[in-house]
């Protein structure tokens, strides 16, 4: 995030930016080594690695189940626990490892450019309007824009286009500028000795505080996502 | 030509692609490796504990079950117990005094017996020494009667008589 053009190639007529496909490979191949090295041996009586794994996904399906109750969140349950492993190891990548060559950020938090997380907003919202329609038929659905009054159709399309917005915006300006931040001290630690050293304890501190950032916007991101959901898969009054 | 600007980035559908396919792999190869075994893994979990504590309680009902029937065993038999003792008791001081019974009587019987016989003896032998008597003085009735009551006669007969006295003695 230094300002530089980003390294991109055309493909189909599509056009790619090499430093987020890298930056998303090494965020999944985290996310399933750690699932894969915590998944082994597992046993009616928890080891070590199986607790970390089953707290994880007690923990996600707990903030599914809280705002989707039913049988539909077994699947979610999955989709839950995927999207948060998923964008925790990714908001949290770029703090451990950045590599920028000549200004192009190769290696960086997937979340710090707003295609990702607009991406992963849309399919959130591609999947609650799925359910949506699965769950209550397309008359059903498309009448809860209509509802409280007729009047309120614009208001709730307008609302369904700001939570798509909302949700990606929100976790990339988090972690966008938790990494400028990063990025700035970094810059200025080249001034000398005695600045090295505030600026070390300041990167230091900032780091510890992007990591609490980056955590807490996983869950909220999983939770918000969750809400949406439920909210379209129920009749409203 | 997809170059829109959104928050000053450029909008790269290749990426959007990128990502959620990615996500989607990823999503599925999650649910391979660890979704399916760990779900399985915590619902028989929860199924043993559920099972575990339905038998723990049909133990435990039956285990109090045993100790009462167990009870009421001892109870039962400690009564038996009881009564046999106190029945034994009974026939015990009942033979007692049967036993002492039949000796008193036992007693008495030969006392009355005893005296009977010796009642007996009694009479018998002062039936003889009568009879004796009888026929003595018959004896000497006749010894009177078949001399003729002369002097010399009078006092041989007194004379054998006497003889006869010594002789009898």
């Amino acid at each position: 995030m230094s300002g530089g053009t980003p390294s991109t190639f055309e493909f189909l007529g599509l056009t790619f930016n090499v430093g987020n496909m890298i930056s998303i490979l090494i965020a999944c191949a985290v996310v399933l080594g750690l699932v894969y090295a915590l998944s082994r041996h597992l046993t009616m009586k928890p080891g070590k690695g199986q607790n970390v794994l089953e707290y994880a996904v007690d923990f996600t399906n707990g903030i599914v189940n809280s705002s989707i109750p039913g049988a539909t969140s077994k699947f979610l349950g999955l989709w839950g626990f995927t999207l948060f492993m998923f964008i925790i190891i990714a908001n949290l990548e770029g703090l451990f490892l950045h590599i920028d060559v000549s200004g192009v950020a190769y290696v960086k938090s997937p979340t710090s450019d707003p295609v990702v997380t607009m991406t992963l907003s849309l399919m959130t919202m591609t999947l609650a309007q799925f359910l949506g329609i699965r769950k209550l038929g397309y008359k059903g659905h498309f009448e809860n824009y209509l509802k409280p009054f007729v009047f309120f159709l614009p208001i709730n399309l307008f609302e369904e286009f700001t939570n798509f917005l909302t949700l990606g915006l929100r976790l990339f300006g988090n972690i966008l500028s938790g990494e400028m931040l990063l990025g700035i001290i970094v810059g200025m630690a080249h001034g000398g000795p005695v600045i090295w050293i505030g600026a070390f304890i300041l990167e230091l501190v900032w780091t510890g505080f992007s990591v609490f950032i980056g955590c807490i916007q996983a869950y909220v991101f999983v939770t918000l996502s969750s809400v949406y959901i439920s909210r379209k898969i129920e009749l409203e009054d | 030509m997809f170059s829109y600007s959104i928050v000053g980035a450029q909008l790269y559908v290749g990426d959007m692609l990128f990502v959620m396919l990615s996500f989607l792999v990823l999503m599925w190869l999650i649910k391979i490796i660890a979704w399916k075994p760990i779900t399985k893994m915590m619902q028989n979990r929860s199924d043993k504990i559920a099972s575990d504590i339905d038998s723990a309680k049909e133990s435990r009902t039956k285990a109090a079950e045993l100790a009462a029937t167990r009870q009421a065993e001892l109870q039962k038999t400690r009564e038996d117990a009881n009564r046999i003792i106190n029945t034994a008791k009974q026939n015990g001081q009942q033979q007692r005094e049967k036993i002492v019974e039949d000796a008193r009587n036992e007693a008495s019987n030969l006392k009355s017996s005893a005296e009977k016989d010796i009642e007996q003896q009694r009479q018998e032998a002062l039936a003889n020494s009568r009879k004796d008597v009888a026929s003595l003085s018959i004896e000497i009735a006749t010894k009177i009667i078949s001399k003729e009551l002369n002097a010399d006669d009078q006092k041989g007969l007194v004379d054998s008589y006497i003889e006869g006295l010594g002789k009898q003695k």
